[in-house]
């Protein structure tokens, strides 16, 4: 969460340079971080059930959702680099 | 009922989703240890894959002055090329690590390290010959 805001924060950083498009970046960065904060203590608590159970479900949908977060700004970026 | 009796199902796991019914059939849940210690790691990766991805929009940008502008955008598209890589590969570790210890089989390689060893070897040459070339 504090990676993606951080890189949200750079991304602002740059909006002098790339202009109004780098919000979508900054979108979908800040977003992502603010639905982690939002889920984050559902999801300490079942874990930490599940470790008092010995069993713990792998988290699928969190890391498919985290993975497509980063492609989805990986092409932003791209789009933002080329256009501008 | 005494207090000491619980009722059936009271300690029972939550019943798995579709999702991971789909993409981790079979097998038996590993132990919880090595469950979150897999995400730790994924999380690691997640977290090189958003530096590349700041890197490759700062880098554009900063280095105006130093290269000319296909080679920025070149560059700029490398590292966010990268960074997607990079997500979408600790994806598909995350899954073959998690099928790998449901089902007890040995663990997969990891090549998302020689891909990014490699990767970034070759770009920072590219920016060592740009940068003794001007």
């Amino acid at each position: 969460m504090l990676a993606l805001v951080t890189a949200s924060a750079l991304f602002l950083r740059w909006l002098p340079h790339h202009g109004l498009p780098i919000l979508l970046l900054f979108g979908v960065s800040a977003g992502a971080a603010l639905a982690i904060y939002l889920t984050q203590r559902r999801r300490y608590g079942a874990k930490s059930r599940g470790v008092s159970r010995e069993h713990v479900d792998a988290d699928i949908t969190a890391v498919l959702w985290t993975a497509f977060t980063g492609i989805a700004l990986g092409v932003l970026g791209i789009g933002v680099v080329l256009a501008g | 009922m005494t207090n000491s009796q619980q009722a059936p199902g009271d300690d029972a796991p939550p019943p798995r989703g579709k999702i991971a019914e789909r993409l981790l059939p079979g097998g038996e849940e590993p132990d919880p240890r090595f469950t979150l210690a897999n995400e730790r790691t994924f999380l690691a990766w997640i977290r090189t894959s958003l530096a590349l991805l700041a890197g490759g929009i700062a880098i554009e940008a900063f280095t105006s002055d130093l290269f000319l502008e296909p080679v920025r955008k070149g560059l700029a598209i490398v590292l966010l090329l990268l960074g997607m890589l990079l997500s979408a590969g600790a994806a598909l570790r995350w899954l073959r690590v998690e099928r790998s210890m449901r089902h007890k089989a040995p663990l997969p390689l990891p090549l998302i390290v020689p891909l990014l060893a490699g990767a970034g070897a070759v770009a920072a040459a590219v920016v060592l010959v740009f940068v003794l070339w001007r």
